[in-house]
This record gives structure tokens, C-alpha cells and sequence, in this order.
């Protein structure tokens, strides 16, 4: 490469060219427009580092050719041309306006210093298009001093706090040169005062290359003008500014100025006098616009005017985080911020999304809200300085703020290169590799830049992902436990304030929970205080935090030592993220785990939440209690089995994916189990007793839910014993029967590892008053005394649950022909049913219970749902062979096949009966035991909701909910049970006379 | 503390107030009250101020008593008929559950919730009742008619009348509790009073209802009469109706005004009519809730019984009235027939939503009655598929109870206690044996 004009391809290749040949034409064209005495080599080099070198190339011929001075001024190495180029490789929308406006070339070259009064001064004297048109051409003027420092900075983290606050002023004179043009076009514009506030990044001084410029519009009449006159002039004077900012002329447009951010938003009047703004800010304004307006600052128009407002508004915005509902509506605000992600783009987002900019800004100024209040030094409207401010306060950790900073800055930075090649609103990492590489070029790297860069923009993230445990939650822990030699801390009260904010309703508690679980340096204390930010943010999301935490240290305490507890925790990041749900959603839970803290490892095993099959769980319980020589041993040994299966349902239910039928399905399998384990114990406890073998057989029927496969964790055993001789010489048969009854009701009752089975036989023939234990013989005889055919609705969901299998068999023969009778049951029959029923109704429920709310015994609830579904199948069961099982929903939907009952009212009971059986389950998980009835309590209904997997701030929502469908549930209920519609007033049996 | 709170707690302060009333609405639209010293009042408004509930007609049961009133410093204001230098103060209050949000049976509550949705949708609602009423000569001795304070007719100009005394004085008190009046005269019957109240916001005018009735009765007594909102106090003389004009406000546009078309009302307009008019029936027990409402609907005069709208029809439910050419603000809805003594919470957050679901839906509004609807026969009428209201607070319940649009909007628990309320008022009534079967069967059967 000497004078000669042609140049290897090869050099250029390697020089950085993607297209060598075209790069070669390119930069000859421009050769032959520049001085003789050019050095090609220099010009290559400056070329070849710029962000784009091929784009640099094509545009360094546009700018030079037909303008000799520029073909002269860039002709000469140094730092001038290198300004000109890298303006060139970087943006190829301001190389369209250097093209345009070839007196910009001097402005990029000599780089002066941006100043934004300019805009101001360019546009005195002109109004309409010309106005409109010298403001864009002196903004781009400005724009290109700031772009070109801006891509010059040897350390472009460096520089962007310093563009973005130019580019803030540089809107905010922009704005009031549009303000001045609006002026002069509207009539009557000299009657108002306009002050245009700032708002969101421009307010910030944190502003993008490209991006909506949020605006308040705030106006007051001059000295004697008419108020309405003015504060009409002052709505034409903002249309006007929006107008001649946002549309485009010759010149292009600037952006879209966006007053959306205003009181009542959009729906608002696009201009308010001080008392209309502070009238709405005191009485109607919400949690986000005090956030938002955190931010404010006189961009343009009467600053006097602006003062007052902003000496208005400053108090309010610190008092926010004292204002009722702030907690909820921080946690709502967060969660939109987190969702609100498109998901064709959620990998390559640089704004929205989980450690996105947007949520970095959020959390910094949520921390602002929360402990700015007490500490003025924290009202900073710009990000960074927001976050040096939380630093130096002790609020954010020293290294975490360091990292925060850097991440922010990077991702601004990519951010400001994207928008700035086009000049578009655009805040996505770009796929194409020409787009990527010139984005890694103009951060400085070289070499592979179109790989390097998505390799730093993916460890940036992985550093701000952690973003809420950094901000919000490790502080917390450097309060309580010294984490590092850092001397700055969050005072004890700040860091009380903060756990109030985050949801945690006994912040003195929680601390000395943090206290406890951090102190010492125990090798479980080291784990649990990196562990403890993270926990911190999974506890604070769930229903009750406090609770959470406590029950985590108290599992803590009891498993400290294991060395697998503290593995799981640390190794297997979301058995610790499951533990954290559990226990701040389940009072169940943690009763249960607390019992038997080990059942933790359920957690960390990838099959733990896998209900066992029923051979499964009989061969564990087997083992179990055929190694315990002593009875009760062996009681409490299948017992404990029982717990730890429960345990694993539980958690299986509130982290895992088992359906809710599968839930009943599972617990009903290790009731069955359980109880055929038991009456395996008692039958050798009773056969070593007597020195002998058992001469009879015993069978245990289970009935109601329990023969429905359809429990539940608060449901009753409902069962019936029946025994027949296994010879005609067995003697004492009814005694031993009894005796093996008496010594299983003992083994599976009273107080032990697992939650109390009862067993209910109230539902055996003759309830209370009959024998407990019957032979066969005795049941025949029994039923065959029935002549209604009503009376065998209880057998309708009986299923032998454990015992011999002959006997179950001529148990099944012998109830069968009664529960199905062949031509269904006489309409005395029916009638019969009905009227016990509104007896019923009547009497049955409890106490002070409301018809409406109670989950079993009300208005459309559980029974009812269950007599109309028996009713049925009294009635046609015996020709609709779908209808010949126990469980209440099959059983349903059979008439539905069969054509007795509709989809449509089939879907509506099916309805209601799901959702007071899941309620009842999720009432005790939540709550610890059984809810009868929709919580009164706010919380209850809250923790339920959540349980039920809705969405935060539902539970309100659940008592309504129940008593619609309870209600809709009852419409269909009194049609298809009492036969027509009721009589009016309906529904309120007491009250019938 | 806000600066409303801040406000309140000096202006009792300077203006020497020794109590300050919290108002409240049980479901049945009965004001209720709570006195608060003034030195409380910095705790109520920070925690509310804990009642108990159960005595409050359906407000919750006996074992979740605990409920909190939590005042509203925006609607304070100086009571003017308790004078003096120790004067009162009241404000409204929030119901609302002791750990936290708002309680579902507040009435209050209801209207905000059907208000939010409208806004949600972008739209203000604007309603401007004409308030009717019977002022009587102290006292009302029972088993005698009672005696109405004039003689007079609709916008007599009665001379040395006690009502013109009366309606100056009143409004003279409503103005001082910030409530504007915009028109008020003589009504058809005798003793009968009409007072306009100046549009506002919905919850604002509900609040004023409230306010309205109490100022009027206060009044009334001091004149030496008693005032009387129910809906039909004199046979054979105009019942006391509570005609509403509404409309609806997208920011500053009213969404009811379209230059060009029919009557001027767009098709928004056209929708939510439809929407009032096709859950009218559904409603009624509300709008129309005591037995003696029905009375009033089918009392003939101008009482609307039928199902249908008209423009300047005087026995339509629903009118478009009168309109000047271009004043586009005041484009409106009239509903007829909502009466004085309704709960104006729950009708509102009805009539409101019945509209918005008309304009959800984009029902179709049905022909303009353009004949005097009584005048036509039940065959004419069902050939042109105008419904009646209902014949009575029975029928209404009924018909009522298998809504499931009334049943969302009141909330389930308001529905529920509202039908249990008045299935009772209901069997009361119908175990009555009245004057009128005395008159006419005893001595004949």
C-alpha cells in the first residue's frame, strides 16, 4: 500500500472491511474527492476503527463527495477526522443529516462543547414550518456534539451518565423552543403562566438518544387575566409544543412528547393549575404516581411557577411510603414490572423483564420511597446518583452497589448504541451478526465483537437478575450480621422500615429470626447467611412471611447439623426456593415438618413430590411394622410412614404438580393403606394373644368420601366393620372380632406421630346404637328388613377398603341388588328423601354457621351436590352401568352420558363441588385445620387464595366467589332434587311458613 | 395525615366543633351515625373507628361483629342546624373490615366498585336526582291520614306559605353544607316539595342524597312540620319519585352527545338506555324497594309502569328530555322511576351498570313509545313489547333473584341479605289486614 490508489483486498480484510471489494470502490470514490496529497494508509486505519467500517467507508464518500472543504478538512489524519468517522461507523441516521447539513461536518470535527440554549436561539423570530424545521436542525446540531464525545470516550461506562444528562437538556431546550413557537402561534398565549415539568428519564437528567419525552403540563393566568381564558390558552399552548416536537416535517420529527404521566392520565385535561394538581395529588393520586413523580424537574416555561409545584409535590412523594395500602400496591407495582414482557422478544430484552433497565430503576427508586421519608440525602431523581446516595447511606452494600452501577451503566450503554445507529425507540438486543458486531465495536471491542459483546451483556445480566436479593434483601443481613468489615450498615430501624415495605408485618420478629439464624460461625451460619437474601425475597412473596421465616429457623434449628440440609439448601437452588414457599404458605406444612423435619429431603429429590403407589406404601408400612415386636411399636411405626407420605402429598400439592383430583385420589390410597396396615397389626396382636389363629375373616367398608376415593386432609375415616366365620366350628366369633376392632381404633386414635385418623362407624346399621362389629350374617338380616328403598343411599359410596377377599366379595353381592335396585325407587321413596332432606337443611347446620358460606352443609354446597347425585343414582344405577361406582363426580358425569341430567347443570355442581372440596383442603393447609366456611378474615381469605394458586390480593375476591357459585349451584339443586322450581322466597328454609 | 385530614383536624380546631359525626349507609339506605370527639379523630383517621357491625342491617353477622369506620376527610362538613359556639361537624365514612380492606356489605363500597369499572373503561358518571317529598303537619297520629302543610298544586305560588319558608330555608342549608340546588317549587300534590340538586359525580351525589333527607327532615321539624320521603304517602295524590338525569363523561367529553344524530344522544348513549331499560325489571326491587313503592309505579298520574322510553313522554321509565342545539354537555338520560326513598348506593351502581353493560354488550335500543303508554291496552302493549314493571315488592324480588347481573353487581353478600330483607318486609305485609279489605268486605261477607 504506497501512493498507489488500488489497495489489496486482502489488507482491507483484514483491516476490518466484511466486504472488501466494495470497500475498495468506496474508499477510491472518496480519494478522488479529497487532495492529491491524502494519505490512503492513515485513512484506512482511522476507517477500519471505527464501529462499522463499511459503513463508515459509504458515508465518508456521501459526505466528501461535492463538498470540497469537507473533502479538504477530513483529507488530514488526527483526531478531527477520526470524530467525523466515528460519527459515520456509528449512526447512519446522523450521517443522513451530516449529508444533509454539510455545515455539520465542522461541528463534529471540532466537537465543541453541546450547547443547548442554541435550539432556543435558533427558533427566535420564525413560527410554523420554519420554526418547526430550525429546531430540528439545531437540535441535531447539539445532538451530534454529545453523540460524538459520547462514541469518543476512551470508557464509554464513563460517558453515559454524562450524554444522558445532555440529552436531558438538550430535550428540555428543545421544549422550550417548542414552547416559543407555540407561543407565537396561539392566540391569547400572552394570558398564561406554562411551566413544563419533567418527568420519567428527561425529568432524570438520565435521558436516551431516542425515547417519549414524559411531560406535565402545569399553568397559571398572568396578573389579571381571566382564569378560564388563560387556562384555555394554556391547552392550546401544550397541544402546540406536543404538536411541533412530535410531528414530522422535512426535517424529520424529535420525538413524541408524552403527558400521559399527568393526573387522571390520559382521561385528564391536558393542562392543570397548581391547586387542580395539588387538589388530585392530596386526595385521588396512587403509590405509582408518587413514584413517578419522584422524578420531576422544570424542564421548560416559568420557573417560578415550576418551583411552587415542585415545593408542592416534593413532600407528598416522601410521604407515600407512609400511606395506607403502599405495601400492596409496591408489591403490585413490582409484579407488573416483572410480568411485562412480550414474549417474542423476553431473551433479548434490554428494558423490561426481570433485571431488565426498567427493573433496576424500579427497585432503586422503590428503596428511595421507603427510606427517603427519614433521609433526605436519598432524593436524587437520577438512577445512579440514587444509588451512590443508598451506597453511601449503608443501604445497599458497598460491592453490590459497585456491581449495580456497572451493570446499569453497560446495559445503558448497549441501549444507547442500538437507538443510535437509526435513531429508532428501540430497547432490544439486535440478532443479526452484522448488527451485533458493530454494536461490540462501538463499546471498543475488536477482534470477535459481534460474540464478545453477548458474552459481557450475559454475565451483566446474571449479575443484575440477583438484583432484588442485592438491593433489597442482603442489607437486611448485613444488619443483623456482619458480612464484611463494610462500615457503612443499614441502621436497625432502617433496616425495619425495609421489612415492614417488603411485606413482613413483625419486623422486631423477623430480625431476631435473622439474628438467630445468622450468628455464630458455625458452618450452617456461613450457609445461611449467603442462603438468607435470597430466602428473604422468596418468604416476602409468599402469604405469610413472618411465619416463613420463623418456621425456617425452627427447621434450622432441628436439622442445623445435617450435613444433607445444608447441601440441599445450598446445591439444589430450588429445593431451597420450595422450602421458602412452603413454609410462608402452609401452617400444615410446617406443623407436619416440624414433626418430622427430615421429610425436608423431599424437597431435593427429584422424585420427592411423587405420590408412592399403593404397593409402595403397603410394602413400606409392612417392613415397618413387622419389625417391631411390641404392638404399639408397630402402630407408631406406620404411623410415621403415614406422616412422611403425608408430608410428601402436602408438598406435593403446594410446590408439585399433582391435580387436585390426584391430591384426594393419593390420600385416599394411604388412608387405605394405612388402615389395611393397621388391621394387619391388630389381627397378630389378637392371634398372639390367644395363642392362635384367627378363625374368622374381617373386612373394613369404607364409606362416605373415604368410599368416594374423593377425601380430603381434615376428612373422618367413615367406615363399617363386618366379620362372617371362617367354619361353622369357629367359636366366640363376634368377640373376636370386636377384640381386633378395639385394639385397631386404639393403635390408629389418640395422639402420635401423624395427625389423628379418626375412625367413624356411625354410618353401620342402627348408627350409634347398633354393634360396632356385624357379621355378614347380621348385615343380610338387617337389610333385608328395609322395604323403601331410600334407606341404602349411605351403601351408595361403601367400597371395602382392607381384609379378606372372599368376604368382600359376598359383602359387594349382598349391597349391590340394594343400592342399585333394578327399577330404581318408588316416588314415595323419592319423597321420602326430599322431605329428610329439608329436614336437614333445617337442623344439621351447626351452630351460628351461615347457610351461605358453610362449604358441606350449605345452600348448593357438598351435601347438597351429593343427595342430588345419589338421588340419581338410586334411581337409575341399576340400568346406567357408568353410575355403579363410589365417587361423586364420575357418577355425574355417567347421567350425563346416559341423558338424566344436562351438561350444563352437571358443570355448574361439578363446580361447586370442586371448589368447596378444594377450599376445605386449602383451608387447612393454609390455615392449619379445617375451614368449615369462607373467612371473615382478611388474611385467611388472602392465605387461602394463595393456596388455591390465585394471583396476590384475590382473597377478597373468594367469598363472593364461593357464594356465586354456591348459589348457581343451589338453582340447579333445587330443581333437580325437589323436582320443580321452589317457591318463592326461596332458599331460606327457617323462614318458609 | 394527608393535607384533607390536616384540614379537618385545624378547622375543628378554629371553628371550636366538640363532635364530629360519621355517617354511614346500612344496605337499606338508612343513615347511621357515629359521634367522634374531636381529640379521637387524629387515631380515626389514621385506624378507623372499630363498631360493631351486627346491629347494622346487613352489614355481617353476629361472630364477625368487629367492622371499622374509616371517615372520609374529603365530605367533611359543619352540621349548620346544630348552631351555637359547641357546633358539630360530620363526615362519611368507609366501612371496612378489621384487618384490612374494604367491607363487601358497605354500600359505599358497592357504588365505588361499579364507579371503578367505569373508569377503567374510561368513563365518569354524572347523575343530578329531583328529589320529591311530602311535608305533613306535626304530629302523625297512626290510624289517621295524615295532613299535608298546603293545599297547593305543581308550581303554586302559595302566599304565606309555610313551604316557601321551608324550601328557603332548606336550601339555604343545603348550600351550606356545599350541596348546590339548582331548582325547586311546589309539586302536584298537596304538601308536595321538589328540589333539584345540581349534577355531580355519582358518589358524591349519593353522599348528598343521604345529607339531603337528613337536612330536609331537620328543616321541616324546625318549621313545625315533618317531612316524608315515602314513595306514595296519599292515595289518590302523586307519589314521591326521585327522577335521575345521567350521563356519561369520557374526560371532558360527554359521551351521551353525538350533533348529528336523533335527540342528539350517540350510539353510546343509545346503548346504555338500552342497557337501564332491559334490566329495569331486574333492578326494580331496588330502585323501588319498599311495598309501598309499588303503589306509587302503579298510582297511575305520571308513574312509570311500563318497560319503555320515549323522548318528552311523560309516562316512559326512561326519557330523553328537552335538549338545546349545541349545548353537548348537558347531552342526558332521565330515568323515571327510581323513588325518594331508595338506597342511592346500590341504585346508582345499578342503573350504572346496567348502562355500561348495554354499551358493553351494544344492545340494541327498541322502538320510541310515542303514545301516552296507560292509555294503551295490554294487547297494544304486548304487541309492541313493552314490558310492565312489577306489580308488586313480591313479583320484584322474584325476578330479582334469578339475576345473576344484579347478583355481581351488589356483590353476593348485599344480594343475599337484600332478598332475605325483603322476602320478610314481604310475608310482614301480606299477613296485614288493611283498611281498604275492612271498608270492603266486612260488613258485606
Amino acid at each position: 500500500m504506497t501512493s498507489s490508489p488500488g489497495t489489496p483486498l486482502a489488507a482491507l480484510a483484514r483491516a476490518g472491511f466484511t466486504d472488501a471489494r466494495r470497500a475498495d470502490t468506496l474508499l477510491r470514490d472518496a480519494l478522488k474527492a479529497m487532495p492529491a496529497e491524502t494519505d490512503l494508509e492513515s485513512l484506512i486505519a482511522d476507517v477500519s476503527n471505527t464501529a462499522d467500517p463499511d459503513q463508515a467507508a459509504l458515508g465518508l464518500v456521501r459526505v466528501v463527495e461535492g463538498n470540497a472543504e469537507a473533502a479538504s478538512s477530513l483529507s488530514k489524519k488526527g483526531v478531527e477526522r477520526q470524530r467525523m468517522l466515528a460519527i459515520l461507523g456509528a449512526s447512519c441516521a446522523l450521517t443522513d443529516d451530516v449529508v444533509k447539513h454539510p455545515e455539520h461536518v465542522d461541528v463534529v470535527r471540532t466537537a465543541g462543547k453541546p450547547e443547548p440554549a442554541a435550539v432556543v436561539e435558533a427558533v427566535q423570530g420564525l413560527e410554523d414550518r420554519p420554526g418547526a424545521d430550525a429546531l430540528r436542525v439545531a437540535y441535531r446540531k447539539e445532538l451530534l456534539r454529545i453523540a460524538t464525545a459520547d462514541l469518543m470516550a476512551k470508557d464509554p461506562l464513563v460517558a453515559m451518565p454524562i450524554a444522558a444528562h445532555q440529552l436531558a437538556d438538550l430535550a428540555g431546550a428543545a421544549i422550550e423552543a417548542a414552547l416559543h413557537l407555540a407561543r407565537v402561534e396561539v392566540a391569547n398565549s400572552e394570558l398564561a403562566k406554562v411551566t413544563v415539568i419533567g418527568m420519567g428519564k428527561c425529568g432524570g437528567r438520565e435521558l436516551n438518544y431516542i425515547s417519549d419525552v414524559d411531560v406535565i403540563f402545569l399553568a397559571a393566568p398572568v396578573e389579571g387575566a381571566d382564569e378560564e381564558a388563560a387556562m384555555r390558552a394554556a391547552t392550546s399552548i401544550a397541544s402546540a409544543v406536543m404538536r411541533v416536537c412530535g410531528q414530522a416535517t422535512a426535517e424529520g420529527s424529535l420525538w413524541p412528547v408524552d403527558a400521559a404521566l399527568r393526573p387522571e392520565g390520559k382521561r385528564g385535561p391536558l393542562v392543570r393549575s397548581l391547586d387542580s394538581h395539588r387538589e388530585y395529588y392530596t386526595r385521588w393520586a396512587s403509590t405509582w404516581e408518587f413514584q413517578a413523580l419522584l422524578k420531576a424537574r422544570v424542564i421548560a416555561g416559568d420557573e417560578g411557577l415550576g418551583q411552587e409545584w415542585l415545593d408542592m409535590v416534593a413532600p407528598l412523594v416522601w410521604e407515600a411510603g407512609s400511606r395506607e395500602g403502599f405495601v400492596e400496591d409496591v408489591q403490585g407495582m413490582r409484579r407488573r414490572v416483572e410480568e411485562h414482557v412480550p414474549a417474542s422478544q423476553s431473551d433479548r430484552q434490554l428494558k423490561l423483564g426481570p433485571g431488565g433497565l426498567r427493573d433496576i430503576e424500579f427497585s432503586i427508586q422503590l428503596l428511595q420511597l421507603v427510606h427517603g421519608r427519614s433521609d433526605e440525602t436519598l432524593h436524587s431523581g437520577t438512577t445512579l446518583e440514587a444509588l451512590e446516595a443508598l451506597r453511601d447511606g449503608g443501604y445497599v452494600g458497598r460491592d453490590d452497589a459497585a456491581e449495580l452501577d456497572t451493570a446499569y451503566r453497560f446495559l445503558r450503554v448497549l441501549e444507547h448504541r442500538v437507538q443510535l445507529y437509526r435513531m429508532k425507540r428501540d430497547h432490544v438486543m439486535p440478532s443479526a451478526e452484522c448488527d451485533l458486531r458493530r454494536l461490540g465495536r462501538s463499546i471498543g471491542l475488536r477482534g470477535e465483537a459481534e460474540r464478545e459483546v453477548v458474552e459481557r451483556w450475559r454475565a451483566q445480566q446474571r449479575e443484575v437478575r440477583r438484583l432484588h436479593e442485592r438491593l433489597f434483601y442482603r442489607p437486611l443481613l448485613q444488619a443483623v450480621a456482619k458480612l464484611s468489615p463494610d462500615a457503612l450498615r443499614l441502621s436497625p430501624d432502617a433496616a425495619k422500615t425495609r421489612l415492614a415495605a417488603l411485606g413482613f408485618r413483625d419486623p422486631n420478629g423477623a430480625i431476631r429470626h435473622l439474628e438467630s439464624l445468622t450468628s455464630g460461625v458455625s458452618r450452617r451460619a456461613t450457609i445461611q447467611k449467603t442462603l438468607l437474601p435470597v430466602m428473604l425475597g422468596w418468604f416476602a412473596d409468599g402469604a405469610d412471611p413472618d411465619a416463613g421465616l420463623l418456621a425456617f429457623r425452627r427447621i434450622s434449628d432441628a436439622l442445623g447439623t445435617s450435613h444433607w440440609y445444608l447441601a440441599m439448601l445450598r446445591d439444589e437452588g430450588t429445593a431451597a426456593q420450595r422450602l421458602a414457599r412452603v413454609l410462608s404458605n402452609s401452617r400444615y406444612a410446617v406443623d407436619l415438618l416440624i414433626k418430622a423435619p427430615d421429610a425436608v429431603a423431599l424437597l431435593g429429590d427429584p422424585s420427592g413430590l411423587v405420590p408412592l403407589t399403593p404397593d409402595a406404601i403397603r410394602t413400606r408400612m409392612t417392613t415397618a411394622w413387622q419389625r417391631q415386636e411390641c404392638t404399639a411399636d408397630a402402630y407408631t411405626a406406620i404411623r410415621n410412614v403415614r406422616l412422611r407420605e403425608l408430608i410428601r402429598i402436602v408438598l406435593a400439592d403446594l410446590v408439585g404438580d399433582l391435580t387436585d383430583k390426584n391430591i384426594r385420589l393419593a390420600l385416599t390410597r394411604l388412608t387405605d393403606s394405612f388402615i389395611g396396615a393397621g388391621l394387619e397389626i391388630a389381627t397378630r396382636d389378637i392371634e398372639r394373644k390367644r395363642e392362635a389363629e384367627l378363625d374368622i375373616d374381617l373386612i373394613i367398608i369404607g364409606m362416605g368420601r373415604l368410599g368416594g376415593r374423593e377425601i380430603g386432609y381434615s376428612s373422618d375415616a367413615d367406615v363399617m366393620y363386618c366379620f362372617a366365620p371362617r367354619s361353622s366350628d369357629s367359636k366366640d366369633v363376634g368377640t373376636k372380632a370386636s377384640e381386633v376392632i378395639t385394639v385397631l381404633r386404639k393403635g390408629l386414635g389418640g395422639s402420635g406421630p401423624d395427625p389423628t385418623l379418626e375412625l367413624d362407624a356411625d354410618l353401620r346399621p342402627e348408627g350409634r346404637s347398633g354393634p360396632l362389629v356385624r357379621s355378614l350374617e347380621s348385615f343380610t338380616s338387617y337389610y333385608s328388613r328395609w322395604s323403601a328403598g331410600w334407606e341404602a343411599q349411605a351403601l351408595l359410596r361403601a367400597r371395602v377398603i382392607a381384609g379378606d377377599g372372599g368376604l368382600a366379595t359376598s359383602f359387594i353381592d349382598l349391597i349391590d341388588p340394594l343400592r342399585w335396585p333394578t327399577d330404581g325407587i318408588s316416588g314415595s321413596a323419592v319423597r321420602e328423601m326430599r322431605k329428610l332432606k329439608a329436614r336437614m337443611e333445617a337442623e344439621r347446620l351447626p351452630r351460628g354457621a351461615d347457610p351461605r358460606t358453610h362449604f358441606k352443609l350449605g345452600l348448593g354446597g357438598l351435601t347438597d351436590v351429593e343427595w342430588v347425585v345419589q338421588l340419581m343414582q338410586l334411581r337409575h344405577a341399576a340400568r346406567v352401568s357408568g353410575m355403579q361406582t363410589t365417587g361423586t363426580l364420575p357418577t355425574l358425569w355417567a347421567g350425563v352420558e346416559a341423558g338424566i341430567i344436562s351438561a350444563e347443570d352437571a358443570n355448574v355442581l361439578e363446580a361447586a363441588w370442586l371448589l368447596a372440596s378444594r377450599l376445605r383442603d386449602v383451608g387447612v393447609l393454609w390455615r392449619g385445620r379445617a375451614v368449615d366456611s369462607v373467612p371473615s378474615d382478611y388474611r385467611d381469605a388472602e392465605g387461602i387464595a394463595r393456596a388455591l394458586g390465585r394471583k396476590p390480593g384475590h382473597g377478597v375476591e373468594l367469598a363472593g366467589e364461593w357464594r356465586r357459585t354456591a348459589r348457581q349451584s343451589r338453582n340447579v339443586v333445587e330443581r333437580l332434587f325437589y323436582g320443580d322450581p321452589a317457591p318463592s322466597p326461596r332458599g331460606y328454609p327457617s323462614r318458609r311458613s | 395525615m394527608d393535607r384533607q385530614q390536616e384540614y379537618v383536624l385545624r378547622t375543628i380546631e378554629e371553628r371550636d366543633l366538640r363532635f364530629v359525626r360519621l355517617w354511614f349507609t346500612d344496605v337499606l339506605g338508612t343513615l347511621k351515625s357515629v359521634a367522634v370527639a374531636p381529640a379521637e379523630l387524629e387515631q380515626a383517621f389514621a385506624e378507623g373507628i372499630g363498631f360493631d357491625g351486627s346491629s347494622i342491617e346487613g352489614f355481617t353477622r353476629v361472630y364477625e361483629a368487629d367492622m371499622v369506620a374509616q371517615p372520609d376527610a374529603s365530605t367533611f362538613q359543619v352540621l349548620p342546624w346544630r348552631g351555637g359556639n359547641a357546633g358539630t361537624a360530620r363526615m362519611f365514612a368507609d366501612i371496612r373490615m378489621p384487618h384490612g380492606g374494604p367491607a363487601q356489605t358497605d354500600p359505599r363500597h358497592v357504588l365505588k366498585r361499579a364507579l371503578d369499572k367505569a373508569s377503567e373503561q374510561g368513563y365518569t358518571f354524572f347523575v343530578h336526582p329531583e328529589v320529591e317529598f311530602y311535608l305533613f303537619k306535626e304530629p302523625y297520629i297512626s290510624g289517621q291520614a295524615p295532613t299535608p302543610v298546603d293545599q297547593a298544586g305543581y308550581f303554586d305560588h302559595v302566599a304565606r306559605g309555610d313551604g316557601h319558608d321551608f324550601r328557603r330555608a332548606a336550601i339555604t342549608m343545603l348550600e351550606q353544607m356545599g350541596i348546590s340546588v339548582e331548582f325547586s317549587h311546589h309539586e302536584g300534590g298537596p304538601g308536595q316539595n321538589e328540589i333539584d340538586l345540581r349534577f355531580a359525580d355519582a358518589m358524591s351525589m349519593a353522599d348528598n342524597i343521604m345529607t339531603f333527607r337528613t337536612v330536609v327532615r331537620e328543616v321541616a321539624l324546625q318549621h313545625g312540620s315533618f317531612a316524608s320521603f315515602m314513595p306514595k304517602p296519599l292515595a289518590g295524590q302523586p307519589g314521591s319519585g326521585m327522577h335521575t338525569h345521567v350521563s356519561l363523561f369520557e374526560g371532558d367529553t360527554n359521551a351521551f352527545y353525538e350533533p348529528s344524530a336523533k335527540y342528539e344522544i350517540s350510539a353510546t348513549g343509545r346503548r346504555f338506555a338500552a342497557g337501564v331499560l332491559a334490566h329495569s325489571r331486574e333492578i326494580c326491587a331496588v330502585t323501588n324497594q319498599w311495598v309501598n313503592s309499588y303503589k306509587r309505579l302503579w298510582g297511575g298520574e305520571e308513574a312509570p309502569s311500563y318497560v319503555c322510553w320515549g323522548h318528552n313522554n311523560r309516562s316512559a321509565l326512561l326519557r330523553v328530555p328537552m335538549y338545546s342545539i349545541g349545548k353537548g354537555h348537558s347531552r342526558r338520560l332521565e330515568i323515571r322511576s327510581i323513588d325518594s326513598a331508595c338506597n342511592p348506593y346500590l341504585t346508582y351502581a345499578l342503573i350504572l351498570s346496567a348502562g355500561l353493560k348495554g354499551i358493553q354488550e351494544e344492545y340494541e335500543l327498541p322502538d320510541e313509545a310515542e303514545d301516552d303508554v296507560w292509555a294503551l291496552t295490554d294487547g297494544e302493549r304486548r304487541a309492541m313489547g313493552i314490558d310492565p314493571l312489577p306489580q308488586s315488592l313480591g313479583e320484584a324480588l322474584d325476578i330479582m333473584e334469578n339475576s345473576e347481573f344484579v347478583a355481581e353487581v351488589l356483590g353476593e353478600q348485599v344480594f343475599d341479605f337484600f332478598l332475605r330483607n325483603k322476602w320478610q318486609e314481604w310475608a310482614d305485609y301480606r299477613s296485614q289486614v288493611t283498611s281498604f279489605e275492612l271498608d270492603r268486605y266486612l260488613e258485606r261477607l
